[in-house]
Protein backbone atom coordinates (compact mmCIF):
# COMPACT_ATOMS: atom_id res chain seq x y z
CA UNK A 1 0.00 0.00 0.00
CA UNK A 2 1.59 3.78 -0.66
CA UNK A 3 0.62 6.64 1.64
CA UNK A 4 -2.66 7.41 0.08
CA UNK A 5 -4.27 4.20 0.08
CA UNK A 6 -2.98 3.92 4.35
CA UNK A 7 -4.38 7.39 5.14
CA UNK A 8 -7.70 6.43 3.07
CA UNK A 9 -7.55 2.56 5.36
CA UNK A 10 -7.24 4.88 8.25
CA UNK A 11 -9.73 7.23 7.68
CA UNK A 12 -12.30 4.14 6.90
CA UNK A 13 -11.09 3.14 10.30
CA UNK A 14 -11.68 6.58 11.76
CA UNK A 15 -15.37 5.97 10.34
CA UNK A 16 -15.71 2.83 11.53
CA UNK A 17 -14.57 3.45 15.12
CA UNK A 18 -17.24 6.90 14.72
CA UNK A 19 -19.98 4.61 14.43
CA UNK A 20 -19.23 2.32 16.94
CA UNK A 21 -18.83 5.39 19.65
CA UNK A 22 -22.12 6.89 18.22
CA UNK A 23 -24.07 3.51 18.23
CA UNK A 24 -22.99 2.92 22.15
CA UNK A 25 -24.04 6.21 23.06
CA UNK A 26 -27.77 5.58 21.26
CA UNK A 27 -28.07 2.06 22.70
CA UNK A 28 -26.96 2.79 26.17
CA UNK A 29 -29.36 5.72 25.71
CA UNK A 30 -32.24 3.93 24.75
CA UNK A 31 -31.74 1.06 27.12
CA UNK A 32 -32.14 3.58 29.89
CA UNK A 33 -35.45 4.54 28.24
CA UNK A 34 -34.11 7.98 27.70
CA UNK A 35 -35.72 10.82 25.40
CA UNK A 36 -34.84 9.10 21.76
CA UNK A 37 -36.69 6.23 23.61
CA UNK A 38 -39.44 8.21 21.45
CA UNK A 39 -39.71 9.94 17.99
CA UNK A 40 -37.69 12.97 18.73
CA UNK A 41 -39.40 15.05 16.29
CA UNK A 42 -43.16 16.26 16.27
CA UNK A 43 -43.66 13.58 18.99
CA UNK A 44 -47.06 11.46 19.24
CA UNK A 45 -46.53 8.83 16.72
CA UNK A 46 -44.04 6.60 19.13
CA UNK A 47 -46.97 5.20 19.97
CA UNK A 48 -46.93 1.62 17.51
CA UNK A 49 -44.92 -0.24 19.83
CA UNK A 50 -41.61 -2.01 20.21
CA UNK A 51 -41.02 -2.24 16.71
CA UNK A 52 -41.48 1.56 15.73
CA UNK A 53 -38.82 2.21 18.66
CA UNK A 54 -36.54 -0.17 16.62
CA UNK A 55 -36.92 1.31 13.60
CA UNK A 56 -36.42 4.73 15.00
CA UNK A 57 -33.03 3.48 16.32
CA UNK A 58 -32.08 1.73 13.29
CA UNK A 59 -33.39 4.87 11.05
CA UNK A 60 -30.65 6.82 13.54
CA UNK A 61 -27.70 4.55 12.95
CA UNK A 62 -27.91 4.18 9.38
CA UNK A 63 -27.93 7.54 9.27
CA UNK A 64 -24.84 8.22 10.99
CA UNK A 65 -23.24 5.41 9.18
CA UNK A 66 -24.01 6.58 6.16
CA UNK A 67 -23.00 10.48 6.76
CA UNK A 68 -19.84 8.88 8.48
CA UNK A 69 -19.06 7.22 4.98
CA UNK A 70 -20.13 10.30 3.18
CA UNK A 71 -17.32 12.32 5.23
CA UNK A 72 -14.31 9.96 3.99
CA UNK A 73 -15.82 9.69 0.45
CA UNK A 74 -15.78 13.37 -0.52
CA UNK A 75 -12.43 13.53 0.35
CA UNK A 76 -11.66 10.38 -1.67
CA UNK A 77 -13.62 11.62 -4.60
CA UNK A 78 -12.06 14.87 -4.01
CA UNK A 79 -8.79 13.67 -4.78
CA UNK A 80 -10.17 13.25 -8.77
CA UNK A 81 -9.24 17.03 -8.72
CA UNK A 82 -5.73 17.20 -7.27
CA UNK A 83 -4.36 14.26 -8.84
CA UNK A 84 -5.85 11.57 -11.14
CA UNK A 85 -3.17 8.63 -10.15
CA UNK A 86 -3.91 9.47 -6.18
CA UNK A 87 -7.54 8.78 -7.49
CA UNK A 88 -6.93 6.34 -8.66
CA UNK A 89 -4.55 4.56 -5.86
CA UNK A 90 -7.60 5.03 -3.43
CA UNK A 91 -10.22 3.59 -6.22
CA UNK A 92 -8.49 0.77 -6.77
CA UNK A 93 -9.19 -0.31 -2.93
CA UNK A 94 -12.58 0.06 -3.58
CA UNK A 95 -12.56 -3.26 -5.78
CA UNK A 96 -10.79 -5.53 -3.28
CA UNK A 97 -13.26 -7.89 -0.94
CA UNK A 98 -12.77 -5.96 2.36
CA UNK A 99 -14.37 -2.66 0.96
CA UNK A 100 -17.13 -4.94 -1.57
CA UNK A 101 -18.08 -6.67 2.07
CA UNK A 102 -18.12 -2.73 3.47
CA UNK A 103 -20.18 -1.74 0.19
CA UNK A 104 -22.57 -4.39 0.87
CA UNK A 105 -23.43 -2.82 4.32
CA UNK A 106 -23.42 0.47 2.94
CA UNK A 107 -26.19 -0.47 0.84
CA UNK A 108 -28.28 -2.17 3.30
CA UNK A 109 -28.10 0.60 5.79
CA UNK A 110 -28.72 3.08 2.58
CA UNK A 111 -32.00 0.54 1.68
CA UNK A 112 -33.30 0.96 5.37
CA UNK A 113 -32.60 4.22 5.87
CA UNK A 114 -34.22 5.31 2.82
CA UNK A 115 -37.25 3.06 2.72
CA UNK A 116 -37.81 3.66 6.82
CA UNK A 117 -37.51 7.12 5.79
CA UNK A 118 -40.33 7.22 2.77
CA UNK A 119 -42.59 5.15 4.91
CA UNK A 120 -42.30 8.39 7.97
CA UNK A 121 -42.98 10.86 5.15
CA UNK A 122 -46.29 8.19 4.41
CA UNK A 123 -47.67 8.07 6.87
CA UNK A 124 -47.30 12.05 7.92
CA UNK A 125 -48.96 13.46 4.88
CA UNK A 126 -51.58 10.70 4.92
CA UNK A 127 -52.85 10.36 8.27
CA UNK A 128 -52.55 6.68 8.08
CA UNK A 129 -52.87 4.23 11.47
CA UNK A 130 -50.99 2.73 13.59
CA UNK A 131 -51.80 -1.07 11.80
CA UNK A 132 -50.99 0.67 8.76
CA UNK A 133 -47.48 2.20 9.88
CA UNK A 134 -46.66 -1.51 11.01
CA UNK A 135 -47.35 -3.07 7.45
CA UNK A 136 -45.52 -0.30 6.18
CA UNK A 137 -42.71 -0.93 8.18
CA UNK A 138 -42.68 -4.69 7.45
CA UNK A 139 -42.33 -3.55 3.71
CA UNK A 140 -39.28 -1.51 4.05
CA UNK A 141 -37.71 -4.58 5.75
CA UNK A 142 -38.82 -6.45 3.14
CA UNK A 143 -38.02 -4.60 0.47
CA UNK A 144 -34.45 -3.57 1.75
CA UNK A 145 -33.08 -6.80 2.75
CA UNK A 146 -34.41 -8.94 -0.62
CA UNK A 147 -33.03 -5.65 -3.01
CA UNK A 148 -29.66 -5.68 -0.57
CA UNK A 149 -29.31 -9.51 -0.67
CA UNK A 150 -29.92 -9.04 -4.84
CA UNK A 151 -27.41 -6.27 -4.67
CA UNK A 152 -24.86 -8.00 -2.56
CA UNK A 153 -24.72 -10.77 -5.45
CA UNK A 154 -23.76 -7.98 -7.74
CA UNK A 155 -21.27 -6.87 -5.46
CA UNK A 156 -19.41 -9.75 -4.32
CA UNK A 157 -19.84 -11.86 -7.53
CA UNK A 158 -15.92 -10.44 -9.04
CA UNK A 159 -14.71 -12.31 -6.06
CA UNK A 160 -15.68 -15.40 -6.25
CA UNK B 1 -33.59 34.68 44.13
CA UNK B 2 -33.25 38.68 44.13
CA UNK B 3 -31.15 38.05 40.38
CA UNK B 4 -33.81 36.18 38.89
CA UNK B 5 -36.28 38.62 39.81
CA UNK B 6 -34.69 41.84 38.42
CA UNK B 7 -34.31 39.87 35.13
CA UNK B 8 -37.38 38.94 34.76
CA UNK B 9 -38.35 42.73 35.44
CA UNK B 10 -35.66 43.92 32.82
CA UNK B 11 -37.76 41.89 30.02
CA UNK B 12 -40.62 42.69 31.02
CA UNK B 13 -42.23 39.54 30.80
CA UNK B 14 -45.51 38.83 33.11
CA UNK B 15 -45.04 37.20 36.36
CA UNK B 16 -44.48 33.38 36.82
CA UNK B 17 -48.33 32.84 37.69
CA UNK B 18 -49.81 34.97 35.16
CA UNK B 19 -47.85 32.69 32.25
CA UNK B 20 -49.26 29.72 31.00
CA UNK B 21 -47.80 26.59 32.37
CA UNK B 22 -45.11 25.47 29.59
CA UNK B 23 -44.33 28.35 26.72
CA UNK B 24 -43.16 27.23 23.52
CA UNK B 25 -41.80 30.10 22.30
CA UNK B 26 -42.22 30.95 18.58
CA UNK B 27 -38.97 30.83 17.64
CA UNK B 28 -37.72 26.98 19.38
CA UNK B 29 -41.04 25.73 17.06
CA UNK B 30 -40.55 27.09 13.79
CA UNK B 31 -37.06 26.50 13.89
CA UNK B 32 -38.27 22.59 14.39
CA UNK B 33 -40.78 22.92 11.20
CA UNK B 34 -37.54 24.40 9.74
CA UNK B 35 -35.67 20.90 10.55
CA UNK B 36 -38.32 18.80 9.91
CA UNK B 37 -39.61 20.22 6.48
CA UNK B 38 -35.34 20.25 5.33
CA UNK B 39 -34.99 16.65 6.60
CA UNK B 40 -38.56 15.64 4.37
CA UNK B 41 -37.27 17.49 1.12
CA UNK B 42 -33.87 16.40 1.18
CA UNK B 43 -34.63 12.81 2.43
CA UNK B 44 -37.10 12.81 -0.72
CA UNK B 45 -34.27 14.27 -3.03
CA UNK B 46 -31.74 12.01 -2.05
CA UNK B 47 -34.04 8.76 -2.47
CA UNK B 48 -33.34 9.35 -6.34
CA UNK B 49 -30.03 10.77 -5.94
CA UNK B 50 -27.74 8.53 -3.44
CA UNK B 51 -29.96 4.96 -5.10
CA UNK B 52 -29.19 6.25 -8.35
CA UNK B 53 -25.28 7.11 -7.65
CA UNK B 54 -25.14 3.74 -5.77
CA UNK B 55 -26.55 1.93 -8.76
CA UNK B 56 -24.37 3.63 -11.16
CA UNK B 57 -21.07 2.84 -9.30
CA UNK B 58 -21.99 -0.37 -8.60
CA UNK B 59 -24.33 -2.24 -10.57
CA UNK B 60 -24.27 -0.16 -14.18
CA UNK B 61 -20.22 0.05 -13.62
CA UNK B 62 -18.46 -2.42 -11.64
CA UNK B 63 -16.84 -0.75 -8.83
CA UNK B 64 -13.58 -1.73 -9.56
CA UNK B 65 -14.28 0.26 -13.12
CA UNK B 66 -15.08 3.71 -11.95
CA UNK B 67 -11.24 5.11 -12.43
CA UNK B 68 -10.30 8.72 -13.11
CA UNK B 69 -11.69 7.66 -17.38
CA UNK B 70 -15.24 6.88 -15.76
CA UNK B 71 -14.96 10.01 -13.65
CA UNK B 72 -14.15 12.07 -16.32
CA UNK B 73 -16.70 10.31 -18.52
CA UNK B 74 -19.23 11.65 -16.24
CA UNK B 75 -18.48 14.92 -15.45
CA UNK B 76 -18.59 15.39 -19.44
CA UNK B 77 -22.00 15.73 -18.74
CA UNK B 78 -24.07 18.78 -17.70
CA UNK B 79 -26.38 16.01 -15.92
CA UNK B 80 -24.16 14.42 -13.83
CA UNK B 81 -22.07 17.79 -12.78
CA UNK B 82 -25.42 19.07 -11.46
CA UNK B 83 -26.31 15.29 -9.80
CA UNK B 84 -23.35 15.04 -7.82
CA UNK B 85 -23.45 19.10 -6.95
CA UNK B 86 -27.12 18.94 -5.60
CA UNK B 87 -26.54 15.36 -3.90
CA UNK B 88 -23.92 16.90 -2.37
CA UNK B 89 -25.90 20.07 -0.95
CA UNK B 90 -29.02 17.93 -0.08
CA UNK B 91 -26.55 15.24 1.41
CA UNK B 92 -24.94 18.19 3.87
CA UNK B 93 -27.89 19.58 4.64
CA UNK B 94 -30.01 16.43 5.66
CA UNK B 95 -26.90 15.06 7.70
CA UNK B 96 -26.91 18.42 9.73
CA UNK B 97 -30.39 18.68 10.38
CA UNK B 98 -30.27 15.08 11.18
CA UNK B 99 -27.24 15.02 13.61
CA UNK B 100 -28.69 18.33 15.04
CA UNK B 101 -31.82 16.76 16.23
CA UNK B 102 -30.00 13.76 17.66
CA UNK B 103 -27.63 15.59 20.09
CA UNK B 104 -30.87 17.43 21.34
CA UNK B 105 -32.25 13.92 22.60
CA UNK B 106 -29.07 13.00 24.16
CA UNK B 107 -27.41 16.14 25.01
CA UNK B 108 -28.98 17.81 28.27
CA UNK B 109 -26.65 20.51 29.14
CA UNK B 110 -27.73 23.58 26.59
CA UNK B 111 -24.45 25.18 26.38
CA UNK B 112 -22.73 21.81 25.40
CA UNK B 113 -25.28 20.95 22.87
CA UNK B 114 -24.61 24.40 21.26
CA UNK B 115 -20.85 23.88 21.24
CA UNK B 116 -21.50 20.53 19.54
CA UNK B 117 -24.58 21.97 16.87
CA UNK B 118 -21.41 24.58 16.07
CA UNK B 119 -18.55 21.57 15.64
CA UNK B 120 -21.04 19.47 13.66
CA UNK B 121 -22.26 22.71 11.02
CA UNK B 122 -18.80 23.55 11.16
CA UNK B 123 -17.65 20.35 9.70
CA UNK B 124 -20.06 19.95 7.49
CA UNK B 125 -19.37 23.32 5.69
CA UNK B 126 -16.19 22.87 5.17
CA UNK B 127 -16.74 19.28 3.70
CA UNK B 128 -19.57 21.66 1.54
CA UNK B 129 -17.10 23.51 0.11
CA UNK B 130 -13.97 20.92 -0.16
CA UNK B 131 -16.47 19.30 -2.57
CA UNK B 132 -17.78 22.21 -4.30
CA UNK B 133 -14.13 22.63 -5.00
CA UNK B 134 -13.45 19.84 -6.03
CA UNK B 135 -16.38 19.60 -8.60
CA UNK B 136 -15.61 22.93 -9.86
CA UNK B 137 -11.57 22.19 -10.20
CA UNK B 138 -12.47 18.28 -12.39
CA UNK B 139 -15.22 20.50 -14.40
CA UNK B 140 -12.68 23.36 -15.26
CA UNK B 141 -9.85 20.33 -15.68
Amino acid sequence: MNPIQIAFSAGLVLVLAAVSVFSAVVLRNAARGGRAAGFGLLSGRSDFGELGRVAFIAHRLTGFAIFAFLSLHILDVGLYSVSHSLYDDVQHLYGTAPLRVFECGLLFAILFHTGNGLRLLAVDLFTTSAVRARQLLWAVIGIAATAGALGSALILAPIF
Amino acid sequence: MDASVTRASAESRPAAWERPARIVTVDDSSSRVFTYVLLRVTGLMLSVLVLGHFAVTHFVTDVAHDDSAFVARRLSSILWIGWDATMLAAALAHATAGVRLALADYSADAGRRRLLERCVVSFTVVLFVLGVVAIARAVHA
